[in-house]
């Protein structure tokens, strides 16, 4: 009795979460397609007005293959460098004991603390002026190439395997490269599932790094593409919202697809086998 | 401290290089990532913060004195500053709990087997990737005047209401800034329950512990370094607040009540064109986070 | 036309200016006359608002047409803050185009202490042609007598109204007599009282350094005639008449006459405010939606002929451009009669230029809205050419905010300390 109880209680406070959690993406959607979506508690759920307006305005003044590839140039070339070397540092934070690796942690933690707003000039400077990167994918993905909370994250889960279990295949002669890409990799996988995803949103989304370094329309991500498009449409249309809500929702959809195909792989490794084994 | 000598090798280079330095190597890519890409800038901050400084076009040669901790002295003197410093730790204060024990507790709830896992994870991450301006959309749909909250409090309504009251807009922004980033949380702890060991569950059930027993003595534990990393990340990114002050209350209002130190950086250091100050609010803040992080980390530790 | 005297600047400015590429001499934009005299293709930006970019677009294809050799690029950058961040960081890295045609005026000080725009008046017929096209009122543009910029094209702010709210209100929409901010407070209470809509007037009540421009300053140039914030080094706001207009606003917000709160829509097209300040750009926008009237806006005594705020954009120079004589032929090109002629044609914004009623007198035969913007346009102040110009403006506005908006100040103690700090940081 008390067992089904506990899981009534477990499905009503999942439910409850999920409804408030799944809330802006409804009506992001939904205003999407109004032909003049507000923000006013009557249009929650409208039963006229629906349009394809909003996208097709938006199809007329973006070319939206070019900024989606542009996107997908910038995110893959921010997760290539994220999960490889990420992978790799957060091991040796993790796992491995050398010199430095104090000032490393504490490195890690500066970079998350300083807030972008302070760096910006002199980055835009450095890789415009020093490295001649502006207006290049390189320049771009420079400043997002290896995502330090993908780095913390994969340390703290390295961090999070039992001792015994390294100390088995050091003994057994496996060298530190074999442990992590055939061991360690393996069991974490829910955590190279997580920084995926989380690092994928970075670049996605990112609007103003992308923008200053490029101002040859053909090379920016539609982030860029469609913050310019919505700043053009809101100083010149009465009622912007149908378009930002299309916009938006145009790229939060590949995001959307990503993470359905990708959130099976969440299912356990199971651990326990794996040490005892 | 992890890793026990291995045997054999001489004590010395392992005193020197530690046991295993080819993790040196392994950290090196990440290193010189860092080092070309945010020391100069990070090191020029500093630079900037001691000297009476602004950029200039390539070429022109303007003389940019140094001036010790003056920048400091009037970020320390300046009311809105502090103000912004005040606002924070409103912010920390009811963020950071918040988001462990309720990332904690549907992480938990998703993780015990039930049906229909894949859509409840769809529905928590969806917040996290939908960009802000839709997000403050739902917000102020919400929240404003004449928003659902306010209708459904009628005579209980505040008045002012919330994003306008001095003392309930910057509360709101942390609610918000819970909300849209908990499906990150929730991901993470959702991934760190893969690893703890079913048999612990197993065992404490054969033990007669009842649910919340075995939350709080296998599952917290369980997770513990991961909590730390969402402590941390969480402290983090409160202290780095802008964009919700920049679109929800529309440049800190009202009043200064709802501003943080970044927004400063960004009107002085950027809207304004005085890098000097915006760099000392910055290295107090960086000061500030690190003090709080090394805190969470230690407490955490300990508990 | 009344503008301010140039100001007396007590800044580096002129010193950036003399050591950079700027130039201060009869020898044009660069100091060895190189670069001032030198020909070849020239990169521009243009604001992403989708009529001034086909009305660039058309520009430089007619330039192009007839200088093969010297040929002009055009990229767009985005409207609003945003694109004063991208050109302060190309300034600093010395990749800013030769021209950008979006400059607000707050912004200039800054890039001219960072020493990234060329002096116009280095350039032979610099001044001159300036002069000459946009009147005495050009010399408000000019820092310490230099030109930075070439004053463009205006917005000048007028109260636009909904005529349809009027009417319910039992207000005339065709002339609603609210000259006077005794009229005008009573007809915005009778909007308000007769449920006609939420609120009389939604000047947006944040934080932003340029909300001024949008409620408070507009009247305040209208109160005193054209007096600008900041003359002479020294702040011209803490007065009988700063003070009338600060006490006007006070009471529009007291009597709840305008939400203290933002608006989560564009609050003229949902029907929830009657009133709004805006510009000529403002009647392309509503011309489905909303049935607008425009009127000047309200002075105490309610006199004619008011002055208001001109919301200009110019055009700058940059001193990492290397073909500047190319780029100086096509900034007098893009603003000749006929260029400006087709930007009135295509954006409805004023070119700020002498005596346009008459130059143009088929377009506004043709488009009688635009008549009385055309007429307000002669009377216009703009924002002052002063040093920390965006500072002074954020200082301005957080005083305000405290004291006019939220009402949790003293009006007298807003206007002599923010006055106070303003001097100050116009100093220099």
């Amino acid at each position: 009795m008390g067992h089904r109880r506990s899981t009534w209680v477990r499905y009503l406070l999942l439910t409850t979460a999920a409804l408030v959690f799944a809330f802006p993406f409804y009506f992001m959607v939904v205003g999407a397609f109004q032909q003049a979506p507000t923000n006013s508690p009557e249009s929650l759920v409208p039963t006229s007005g629906w349009t394809l307006g909003n996208f097709a305005a938006i199809d007329a003044r973006i070319d939206l293959v070019r900024s989606l590839v542009n996107s997908l140039i910038f995110t893959v070339g921010v997760l290539l460098g994220t999960v490889v070397f990420g992978l790799l540092a957060g091991y040796a934070m993790a796992r491995l004991d050398f010199r430095g690796r104090g000032a490393t942690w504490v490195l890690m933690l500066l970079v998350q603390m300083v807030p972008f707003q302070l760096l910006m000039i002199p980055l835009y400077v450095q890789i415009t002026r020093g490295f001649g990167l502006g207006d290049t994918y390189l320049g771009m993905i420079a400043p997002f190439a290896i995502n330090t909370t993908a780095v913390f994250i994969f340390t703290q889960f390295f961090r999070a395997l039992p001792q015994e279990m390294f100390e088995a295949a050091r003994v057994d002669g496996a060298g530190e490269l074999r442990i992590l890409t055939s061991i360690a990799a393996p069991l974490v996988r829910p955590a190279l599932v997580t920084v995926v995803l989380v690092t994928f949103i970075g670049p996605w989304n990112e609007f103003l790094w992308p923008f200053l370094i490029t101002k040859d329309a053909s090379l920016q991500p539609m982030a860029v593409s469609l913050a310019n498009y919505i700043s053009n449409v809101a100083q010149s249309t009465a009622n912007p919202n149908g378009a930002i809500l299309a916009g938006a929702t145009a790229l939060a959809f590949p995001v959307v697809i990503l993470f359905v195909l990708f959130q099976r792989y969440f299912t356990a490794s199971d651990l326990g086998t794996a040490v005892k084994g | 401290m992890t890793a026990a000598p291995a045997a054999g090798r001489p004590r010395l280079r392992t005193r020197l290089l530690g046991a295993q330095p080819i993790g040196a190597l392994f950290a090196l890519p990440y290193l010189v990532f860092v080092a070309v890409i945010f020391a100069y800038p990070l090191g020029f901050a500093v630079y900037i913060a001691f000297h009476d400084y602004f950029f200039t076009a390539p070429g022109v040669d303007v003389p940019k004195p140094f001036v010790g901790l003056d920048n400091f002295a009037s970020v320390l003197t300046d009311p809105q500053v502090l103000q912004s410093f005040r606002n924070t730790a409103v912010f920390l204060v009811i963020n950071v709990p918040l988001t462990v024990v309720l990332a904690l507790v549907l992480a938990t709830a998703l993780d015990s087997g039930i049906r229909w896992v894949a859509a409840y994870r769809v529905a928590f991450y969806v917040p996290y990737l939908t960009a802000s301006v839709s997000l403050v959309g739902v917000w102020m749909l919400l929240f404003s005047s004449g928003g659902l909250v306010n209708s459904v409090l009628g005579p209980l309504a505040p008045n002012p209401s919330w994003l306008i009251n001095s003392a309930l807009a910057m509360p709101t922004i942390a609610l918000y800034v819970t909300w849209k980033q908990l499906g990150f949380y929730i991901l993470l702890y959702l991934a760190a329950l893969q690893n703890v060991p079913r048999e612990r569950h197993e065992s404490a059930m054969t033990d007669g512990a009842n649910a919340w027993q075995r939350f709080a003595h296998v599952t917290v534990p369980g997770v513990r370094p991961v909590t730390t990393l969402v402590l941390i990340l969480a402290i983090i990114t409160g202290a780095n607040l802008f964009t919700e002050p920049y679109l929800l209350t529309n440049g800190g209002g009202p009043d200064g009540a709802s501003s943080t130190p970044v927004l400063l950086i960004y009107q002085q250091g950027i809207q304004q064109q005085n890098p000097d100050t915006a760099a000392a609010i910055g290295m107090l803040l960086v000061i500030v986070v690190g003090m709080l992080s090394l805190a969470a980390n230690r407490i955490n530790r300990e508990a | 036309m009344r503008f301010v005297r140039p100001l007396a600047l007590v800044s580096i400015g002129l010193l950036v200016a003399a050591c950079s590429g700027g130039g201060d001499s009869g020898g044009g934009g660069g100091d060895d006359g190189g670069e001032a005299a030198a020909t070849g293709p020239i990169e521009i930006w243009l604001s992403n608002n989708e009529q001034e970019l086909a009305w660039g677009e058309s520009v430089v294809e007619a330039w192009n047409a007839e200088n093969p050799d010297q040929e002009v690029t055009a990229q767009e950058i985005p409207a609003g803050s945003s694109s004063e961040e991208a050109i302060t960081a190309a300034i600093t890295a010395g990749t800013a185009p030769c021209l950008v045609f979006n400059i607000a005026t707050a912004a200039v000080s800054g890039w001219v202490r960072q020493g990234g725009l060329v002096d116009l008046s280095g350039f032979e017929d610099g001044a001159s042609y300036i002069e000459e096209r946009g009147g005495e009122g050009a010399q408000a543009y000019a820092i310490d007598g230099s030109y930075y910029q070439l004053p463009w094209k205006s917005n000048p702010v007028m109260i636009m109204y909904n005529k349809t709210i009027f009417e319910e209100a039992g207000l005339d929409p065709e002339d609603p007599q609210m000259a006077s901010y005794e009229d005008f407070l009573a007809g915005a209470q009778q909007i308000v009282d007769s449920g006609a809509s939420e609120s009389a007037i939604w000047p947006a009540p944040t934080n932003e350094f340029y909300q001024p421009w949008f409620d408070y300053y507009p009247l305040y140039l209208a109160e005193t005639g054209g007096t600008v914030l900041v003359e002479d080094g020294e702040a011209t706001f803490d007065s009988e008449e700063g003070r009338t207009v600060a006490e006007f606003w006070a009471t529009v917000y007291e009597d709840g006459l305008a939400p203290k709160e933002a608006s989560t829509d564009d609050a003229m097209s949902a029907g929830t405010t009657a009133m709004q300040l805006a510009g000529p750009w403002a009647i392309p926008s509503y011309a489905e939606t909303v049935d607008v009237g425009f009127m000047p806006v309200p002075t105490s005594t309610g006199t004619d002929d008011v002055y208001t705020f001109a919301d200009s954009k110019n055009v700058s120079m940059f001193t990492t451009c290397e073909n500047q004589g190319t780029a100086w032929e096509f900034l007098q090109f893009a603003t000749s009669t006929d260029s400006d002629g087709q930007l009135l044609e295509l954006t409805g914004q004023m070119p700020l230029r002498t005596d346009l009623a008459d130059t143009y007198a088929d377009y506004f035969e043709a488009n009688p809205d635009y008549v009385s913007f055309a007429e307000q346009a002669e009377r216009v102040g703009d924002v002052p050419s002063i040093p920390n110009s965006v500072e002074v403006w954020q200082t301005f506005r957080d005083g305000y905010s405290a004291a006019v908006i939220f009402g949790t100040t003293p009006i007298e103690d807003f206007l002599s300390e923010t006055s106070a700090q303003v001097d100050e940081l116009a100093q220099g």
